[in-house]
């Protein structure tokens, strides 16, 4: 591909970069360079102080804590949440995990949700990809009256949706199953949009002229060249969307049964009771949160990854 | 419907993975089991689905009821609250299919249901005939005569109190003499309750609201004519009672001032804000769960202004269900009066058939956290006390939750005060039109 | 440092098939509209129908349960123009909107800068910001209930222990949006943040090391070198925020036990209002009709700020 050089251009900056990162990250411990009144000269790459950590160890700490909490609560039994959640956790955590695994078809719940949710983001990566790559940079009649209406989409109240999408899933005969929740969600107007927005200024035009001139078609304009440039803005769809999918409740709930649950739908039934016992509730939500967790550090790495190497494999 | 593969098909691997994609997520249509309700099997097997809500205490008697009939599998939907549960019917009866062979449905919705026989079976039928409390089935009995629900549970209230604040406030604590206390109107209730705030710290219920529902429903048309006329405005009977019950929450301070079901609500159990509640059966639950740790709560066999019922809930089949046969005989099996006996010892629902208060199942039991009170003869003594079957029309409940709100803006968020309150209680009614 | 182009997957060799120049204009000219092809198609279902049905809707005297009682006209907008509880949902909605927005995307951006500087462990601090949007709502509705509880909350029951008056959270509007915004703001400030970082990791740093060479601060560097490059981004942010924000539902309903958005309504949003209409009075015809006015309201509202945050955001020109 006659591309290479150009994106050695480009690319060769951020190598070089990263290498320097890495060897700033073997460097001392210490923080801060031991100059005096070097305070400009660590430019953007300087180690943070002890203040950063500190404020960001309070972000995190604070996002953290609904789960801590839930652990705590599900770690003691009904009359914890009522009486006040002692700090300590108490030794009732498996057992009320075997009262979700006994309640709930908890197995059948995650394997549907894992399906839709994988599903749902790969096919809005490829799709939104597709699209926000035509709207960014190939030339079109209607292109900005069609972007104007994809934004727009995003305004129709979801709610009232619901019936007209009820009926049409009924008459394609799709309720109760796995297809009518990952239909709706196959392209959303936000990944559209998204991808739109970063392709115009991570993708150089020069570069699709490029491997146009080198004879490429659209279509392998857009797998070889579009596609690795959009990688880090994609890993983040891809999370985005995931996570999006997994905790969705609202149409989910309408348009499946007990039968065949996502996770959400499936551990509302543990809140029907005249007193609900949220050890239990939250047990489930515990259980339900660890795969994200795992596809966090999971999708993390390559999500920080790509983001530090931009448009290239390093 | 398809979303079909985006390119001319030329380089291969690309249109290849985005059609794999779309086809992964067709083919996933395909397999998943969409039965919706019914599906027969080869062998003559049967698939009922079920929607309940909070708690009916069905889960055995389903497991017992597959045992007795081997061709019947049954799917048992559970919703969470009564408001998902309300939500979700309403959507489907919307979109016309979808619903399950039994919904259970909470009294509340009756009225709005009663609207639309044609959504669900008759199920009239000489077998059941005279196996419910009169007021039960006339409630869910249409004008044309039709029987639209199979009585699960009743409300028959009962007045819990704490009896430890009783004894500090130098009242009688033991069930019996409290019953005795506080047997007449809603007035002598009050009086007694102004006694005991003159003692004490706690209040003598819980909110404005509690006490209201209790009132209004001993009044045999208060918001809607029989005929379908909304007077809840102009009617003295509803004035008075919103004076009467807003002059003793609110200048004479008997409410504890809390919205029912709030957080600070089911703190309250724990604080001991309050000293009586008007409880039906099926509220024992959530005061033992909320009040976890407290002693001294216990059940007197009264009611100010003699009986009442409060909620409640029914087993209908849709028509638009493909085993109406079917669902119809499940649904006679789980109310008839040996199965709603299984479903109150397990979980409190209180019958609304008349033979199960003889059972001794019921007569005999007793509440361990009430302080062993004997809760069946109890609620069975409260059933017979309703005298009243107060009229409830389509606008009921939506009148009755703007009611609610009127008096909560009074006894709860005091933003307003009772005339204003009625004010925008006025403007709320007549939107409904 | 060799660096070569690859496609995520295994390389295929590109098929070179004689292209005649029309069927290299073809490609040219349809692909856009064939790429872009799948949302609309996918739209027009499960967008497009349910906007002309509920426009349909709005059009007639409609009962959720009984249907179509008739055609009604306008009736249903005037109807509803001349409710006060509609004004109040306005209000609201967009009260919520801007105590929660405002906050969020300024926190946002300045957790992205922090996250952007050279951390140790970084995965861990990315994806510790993003845990608030993973976290169940049942977990974050029990949590902030007990937070916020006039009575017996967490926040009221340090103010009186320091010998301040309790907060009425649910009695007084202003702090019942304050509340709310509270709760939005825990799910999607780090999720906004994630997307601003993702546009800062692109800034060139060759354009820091100019900036520091002609001597700016790291104050001065945001400012005139960070900022104008994450233009597109920050107008992108504001935009899905609005579309979002003014279709706040979620939060405001676990406030209280009810859903309703509060005895007088105190913090009722218009997805809410439309909500109680279609559900509660099932009334479908008057909510469609509220669906269709707030629809065109998030649409001006978002194109008024997309003019306003182009303006705002000075040149950062297009590479």
């Amino acid at each position: 591909m006659t591309s290479v050089p150009m994106v050695e251009q480009t690319a060769g900056k951020r190598a070089a970069e990263s290498a320097r990162r890495r060897r700033d990250r073997g460097g001392a411990q210490a923080p801060r360079p031991a100059r005096v009144r070097g305070r400009k000269t660590g430019g953007f790459n300087r180690r943070p102080g002890f203040v950063t950590y500190g404020l960001l160890g309070a972000v995190v700490l604070g996002s953290a804590l609904p789960i801590l909490w839930s652990v705590l609560v599900a770690s003691h039994d009904s009359t914890a949440i009522v009486k006040g959640v002692p700090l300590i956790p108490g030794g009732n955590f498996f057992a009320n995990a075997a009262t979700v695994l006994d309640t709930i078809p908890f197995w059948k719940a995650l394997g549907n949700s894992i399906l839709v949710s994988t599903v749902t983001a790969a096919s809005v990566v490829i799709f939104s990809s597709l699209a926000g790559f035509a709207f960014a940079k190939l030339r079109f009649r209607g292109s900005k009256a069609l972007l104007v209406f994809v934004v727009a989409t995003m305004a129709v109240p979801t709610q009232l949706g619901v019936i007209p999408l009820f009926i049409v899933m009924s008459k394609l005969g799709w309720t109760g199953t796995m297809g009518a929740v990952i239909i709706p969600g196959l392209v959303t107007a936000f990944g559209v949009f998204w991808m739109t927005q970063y392709l115009q200024d991570a993708l150089p035009d020069e570069l699709i002229e490029a491997v146009r001139m080198d004879g490429a078609n659209m279509w392998q304009a857009f797998w070889h060249v579009a596609l690795p440039a959009a990688r880090p803005a994609a890993a983040m769809l891809a999370l985005f969307t995931f996570v999006a999918t997994w905790t969705n409740f609202f149409w989910p709930f309408i348009v499946l049964n007990a039968q065949n649950p996502t996770l959400p739908v499936a551990l509302q039934q543990l809140q029907s009771a005249r007193f609900v016992d949220y050890s239990v509730v939250l047990a489930g939500v515990v259980l339900s949160t660890i795969p994200l967790l795992i596809v966090f550090a999971v999708a993390g790495r390559h999500l920080v990854a790509g983001i530090m190497q931009g448009a290239v494999k390093g | 419907m398809s979303t079909k593969p985006t390119s001319a098909g030329r380089a291969r691997r690309g249109p290849a993975l985005a059609a794999s994609v779309a086809a992964a997520a067709l083919l996933l249509t395909a397999c998943g089991g969409g039965d919706e309700g019914a599906s027969e099997g080869g062998d003559g097997q049967v698939t009922l689905s079920i929607s309940t809500f909070n708690e009916w205490g069905y889960e055995e008697l389903l497991e017992e009821y597959q045992e007795a009939n081997p061709n019947i599998k049954i799917v048992h939907d559970k919703k969470a609250t009564s408001n998902n549960a309300r939500d979700n019917l309403n959507t489907k009866l919307a979109a016309g299919s979808g619903l399950s062979d039994i919904e259970g449905i909470e009294v509340d919705w009756l009225p709005e249901l009663k609207q639309y026989p044609d959504q669900f079976a008759d199920l009239a039928s000489p077998e059941v005939e005279g196996r419910w409390l009169d007021w039960k089935v006339e409630d869910a009995t249409t004008e044309d005569g039709k029987l639209i629900g199979y009585g699960t549970d009743v409300g028959p209230e009962a007045i819990c109190y704490r009896s430890d604040l009783f004894a500090e406030a130098g009242l009688p604590t033991d069930r019996e003499e409290v019953a005795a206390l506080l047997e007449g109107d809603w007035d002598h209730y009050f009086e007694i309750g102004e006694q005991f705030t003159a003692k004490s710290d706690a209040a003598w219920y819980d909110s404005a609201m509690s006490a209201y529902q209790g009132m209004i429903n001993q009044v045999e048309n208060a918001y809607e004519e029989n005929d379908g006329t909304v007077i809840a405005t102009e009617n003295p009977e509803v004035k008075d009672i919103y004076n009467q019950v807003l002059e003793n929450s609110v200048d004479k301070d008997l409410s504890a001032h809390l919205q029912l079901w709030s957080d600070d609500y089911e703190a309250g159990f724990q604080s001991g804000a309050f000293a009586t509640t008007f409880c039906p059966g099926w509220m024992l639950g959530s005061i033992e769960g909320n009040a976890a740790g407290v002693e001294g709560w216990d059940i007197a066999n009264v009611f100010p202004g003699g009986g009442g019922n409060w909620g409640g809930s029914y087993l209908t089949v849709p028509t638009q269900g493909k085993n109406q046969e079917e669902a119809i005989k499940l649904a006679q099996w789980l109310t008839a009066p040996e199965q709603q006996i299984k479903a109150f010892a397990s979980k409190g629902n209180f019958p609304s058939q008349v033979e199960a208060y003889e059972m001794e199942e019921l007569t005999g039991s007793t509440n361990e956290f009430f302080n062993d009170a004997p809760v069946g003869q109890i609620f069975a003594d409260r059933a017979e006390a309703v005298s009243v079957t107060p009229f409830k029309g389509q606008n009921y409940f939506a009148i009755n939750d703007s009611m609610q709100q009127a008096l909560d803006r009074v006894d709860v968020l005091k933003s307003d005060d009772p005339d204003s309150s009625w004010q925008k209680f006025v403007t709320g009614v007549e939107a409904l039109q | 440092m060799a660096v070569t182009v690859k496609p995520p997957a295994a390389r295929t060799p590109v098929r070179r098939v004689g292209f005649s120049s029309r069927l290299a204009r073809w490609d040219v000219k349809v692909s856009p509209y064939l790429y872009i092809s799948p949302f609309f198609i996918l739209f027009a279902i499960v967008g497009l129908f349910p906007l002309i049905y509920t426009g349909w809707v709005s059009l007639h005297n409609w009962n959720l349960i009984g249907g179509n009682l008739g055609f009604s006209g306008t009736e249903n907008f005037t109807f509803v123009l001349s409710q006060p509880y509609f004004w109040n949902a306005v209000g609201n909605t967009f009260s919520i909107f801007l105590i929660s927005a405002v906050p969020q995307i300024i926190l946002a951006i300045g957790i992205a800068a922090v996250l952007d500087a050279n951390l140790r462990a970084k995965t861990f601090w990315r994806m510790g910001v993003l845990v608030p949007y993973v976290v169940a709502p049942v977990a974050v509705g029990l949590i902030f209930g007990n937070v916020f509880a006039d009575q017996s909350g967490a926040i009221n029951g340090l103010l009186t222990s320091i010998g301040l008056d309790p907060v009425p959270w649910h009695s007084n509007t202003l702090a019942s949006h304050v509340a709310i915004a509270t709760m939005v703001d825990f799910r999607w400030t780090g999720y906004n943040a994630l997307i601003f970082l993702a546009a800062m990791q692109a800034v060139p740093r060759d354009m820091y090391e100019a900036a520091i060479l002609d001597g700016a601060s790291r104050w001065r560097q945001f400012i005139s070198v960070t900022v104008p490059m994450l233009r597109p981004t920050i107008i992108f942010v504001v935009i899905t925020a609005t579309i979002g924000g003014l279709q706040i539902f979620d939060e405001p309903r676990v406030f209280d036990a009810y859903g309703l958005g509060g005895a007088d309504r105190q913090w009722q949003t218009l997805t809410m209002y439309i909500w109680e209409l279609g559900w509660g009075q099932r009334n479908l015809g008057r909510a469609s009709a509220v669906a269709w006015l707030l629809f065109v309201i998030i649409v001006l509202i978002a194109a008024l700020n997309f003019l306003i945050t182009r303006r705002i955001a000075s040149q950062g020109g297009r590479k």
